[in-house]
């Protein structure tokens, strides 16, 4: 579904990812894990099309699909959903509005028809239950005010809304309680199917125990520097990152 | 060095004569104050950045003709103004006790000399000069009374027509009187008709007695053919209450002056505004609120979008006199730039005399924001819909607090028309 070949990208100059080879098949999940600042979410943002990122080298395909060439919207609207590490706020928007025009954009790509109001509203209150947030956050600004969890728990309700083929979560499980990390993984455990793919950055493993992984990758410096299966996240969790040969400041926290 | 240009004389011609001595008296003297008024020009403090936009050529020096049909209408209560004059046939009148909606010509002579006394006591003449035009030239005029304790059940359109089926002016001038614990709400759409080279001329005053309660809705929105010169002046007594919301579509000059005097204990305003230009299109917003007495409130909030490479203005003053002790004012202003053709130019201007005051002020101009945008288009939301929603919700929560539903949706309507044209589809 998803093939990375030698993915090369900076910011302002710098150069983040520095040769990211990764294949992604329908159906799996993979995890990848590593040290802050080693180029997580660059990759996670480069994949959903920020151009604040520029990409130098390499290329990536959705099935078979130059992936790099389509726009932001196009990327999303093709099956590619990212959950921000970090949400963002937009004050003035409702988040009914936001996940309303968002459906239906892809309802329109898609040649289905698109959903009014009310039957929208049947719709989105059926799924923030899912995600156990109360219905009136439809009503407040797009991660107006929410807390840390709350605003997770947003990004898995748009996921689960859009139905992406790629389903990209940054650090999704990040900040959020027991409950809540149920919640959220139930949710991804929801999405998985056959058809479709979940590509998961995590610093803990505990994640994993709820949805578990095909493939496990570190990514280090810019490079995935090693890959193994659901065994090597424990492995991690035990030893940190310093026996692969890095700085470990994880662990260090 | 030559001479600043002056007023045409064009435009102090005498208008029409069927007012009340009392009325007509008035308009004379006025016209002869402004015979040799210098034209502001970048160097008038409060045209700095709108005198070029200012054409007052003796192409519109006429008073623009009553006849014809307005195109106009509203539901519910309402006054219709085709160039300044009330059409009777058009409007619908409230026959509520305690409250009367005449016209300037129907006064008795009495009724007319006390209201020539009263007429453009709630504004400071020297700041609004030009509009100043309006008492010299006006043809007639609407006096809405409520008496003590008087409610308007539902809200008074005043639809304000420029036709402009010919070149000229329209100098429309309201006068709302409501006497103590008096409420009502009244809005004022300015539209027009028309294609010839026009302007609006127009200023409305309210004076608030004891306790009443007065909500203020007016829409700018006459054609690109059309320019607004318009001044709105409000005196508040003891715990009076004036809300305002104001909606302002660019034009080839768009000026409104309102002023605010707080001149009763307890008394409070709130003024929002809205302001979009695109193209080529200017729009300047002068507010001051003038704190007089002590225990006041003002709370004012005014957001303008520039597209394309229009011009808008705002400035704000806020004066608060030495006995205005536990004055309470906030003001803030903020900007959306679209492109960078355009230009906001913001001014916050604060005099403040008392000591015991709780001030607040600000003012910021940015553009739409990046992540924002990301976020948005992340979700298969396209380019064009995500800049509409994030310009939207810029002015959202102002726009959401227009208190007249009917008028929220002409404004929204209006406004969804701005980004068609401002976001063209990618
Ligand atoms: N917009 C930016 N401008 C400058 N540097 C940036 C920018 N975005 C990311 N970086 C830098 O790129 C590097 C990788 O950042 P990234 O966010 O991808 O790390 P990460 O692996 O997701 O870390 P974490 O585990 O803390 O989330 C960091 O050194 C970061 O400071
Ligand atoms: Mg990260």
């Amino acid at each position: 579904m998803l093939s990375i070949k030698n993915l090369h990208a900076s910011v302002e100059g710098k150069e983040i990812l520095k040769g990211i080879n990764l294949e992604i098949k329908a159906g799996e999940v993979h995890a990848i894990m590593g040290p802050n600042g080693s180029g997580k979410s660059t990759l996670s943002q480069v994949l959903a099309g920020n151009e604040a990122f520029e990409v130098t080298e390499g290329e990536v395909t959705l099935n078979g699909d130059n992936l790099l060439e389509l726009e932001t919207e196009e990327r999303a609207r093709e099956g590619i959903f990212l959950a921000f590490q970090y949400p963002v706020e937009i004050p003035g928007v409702s988040n009914l509005q936001f996940l309303r025009t968002a459906v239906n954009a892809m309802r329109k790509h898609k040649g289905e028809p698109e959903m009014n109001a009310a039957e929208f509203m049947k719709l989105a209150r059926e799924v923030s239950k899912q995600v156990d947030l109360d219905p009136a956050f439809l009503k407040r600004g797009v991660n107006e005010g929410f807390s840390g969890g709350e605003k997770k728990r947003n990004e898995i309700m748009q996921a689960l809304l859009l139905q992406p083929k790629l389903a990209i979560l940054d650090e999704t499980d990040s900040g959020l309680d027991i409950d809540a990390l149920k919640v959220v993984s139930d949710g991804v455990n929801a999405l998985r199917s056959a058809d479709r793919a979940i590509l998961m950055v995590t610093h803990y493993q505990r994640l994993l125990n709820h949805i578990v992984p095909d493939h496990v990758h570190v990514l280090a410096g810019g490079k995935i520097i090693k890959s193994g299966g659901r065994e090597l996240a424990l492995e991690l969790e035990e030893r940190g990152y310093g026996w692969l040969g890095i700085k470990d400041e994880v662990a260090a926290q | 060095m030559k001479p600043a240009p002056t007023l045409s004389s064009a435009f102090l011609q005498p208008p029409g004569q069927t007012l009340p001595a009392a009325l007509l008296a008035l308009r004379q003297q006025r016209g002869t104050a402004l015979a040799d008024l210098p034209l502001p020009t970048r160097k008038t403090e409060n045209w700095k950045y709108s005198s070029k936009y200012l054409k007052l050529t003796d192409e519109i020096a006429a008073t623009l003709p009553v006849s014809g049909t307005p195109a106009a209408a509203a539901p519910g209560y309402c006054a219709v103004l085709r160039n300044g004059v009330l059409v009777s046939d058009a409007s619908n009148l409230p026959a509520v006790a305690g409250i009367r909606v005449r016209r300037f010509s129907e006064l008795s002579d009495d009724e007319a000399a006390t209201l020539a006394q009263r007429l453009d006591g709630t504004l400071d003449r020297q700041a609004v000069q030009l509009a100043g035009l309006n008492s010299a030239r006006f043809e007639d005029g609407l006096l809405i009374t409520l008496e003590p304790e008087a409610v308007l059940d539902q809200p008074l359109f005043i639809i304000h027509e420029t036709g402009a089926e010919s070149s000229g002016s329209a100098f429309p001038r309201i006068y709302v009187d409501a006497a103590r614990h008096s409420k009502a709400t009244i809005v004022e759409e300015y539209t027009s008709s028309g294609t010839a080279v026009a302007m609006t001329n127009t200023v409305t005053e309210f004076t608030l007695g004891d306790g009443a309660s007065i909500t203020s809705v007016r829409l700018a929105m006459e054609e690109q053919n059309v320019q607004h010169l318009g001044a709105t002046g409000v005196r508040l007594l003891d715990n009076a209450r004036f809300e305002s919301h104001c909606v302002g579509f660019g034009g080839p000059l768009r000026r409104h002056d309102l002023q605010v005097r707080l001149e009763g204990p307890g008394a409070e305003c709130k003024l929002n505004g809205v302001v979009v230009t695109q193209g080529k299109q200017h729009y300047d917003n002068h507010t001051t609120i003038e704190h007089i007495a002590p225990h006041c409130n003002s709370e004012e909030t005014y957001r303008n979008i520039a597209a394309g490479e229009s011009h808008a203005v705002f400035n704000g003053r806020i004066h608060i006199h030495q006995d205005a002790q536990k004055s309470n004012a906030d003001m803030n202003n903020k900007n959306l730039l679209l492109n960078n053709g355009a230009e906001i130019d913001t001014k916050p201007e604060l005099e403040i005399y008392a000591d015991d005051v709780k001030c607040a002020h600000g003012a910021t101009i940015g553009q739409l924001d990046e992540t924002s945008l990301f976020y948005l288009v992340s979700r298969g939301i396209g380019r064009r819909d995500a800049n509409v929603l994030l310009t939207m919700a810029f002015i959202n929560e102002l726009v959401d607090q227009i208190p007249v539903e009917a008028v929220k949706e002409t404004a929204q309507a209006r406004l969804s028309d701005f980004f068609d044209q401002t976001f063209q589809e990618a």
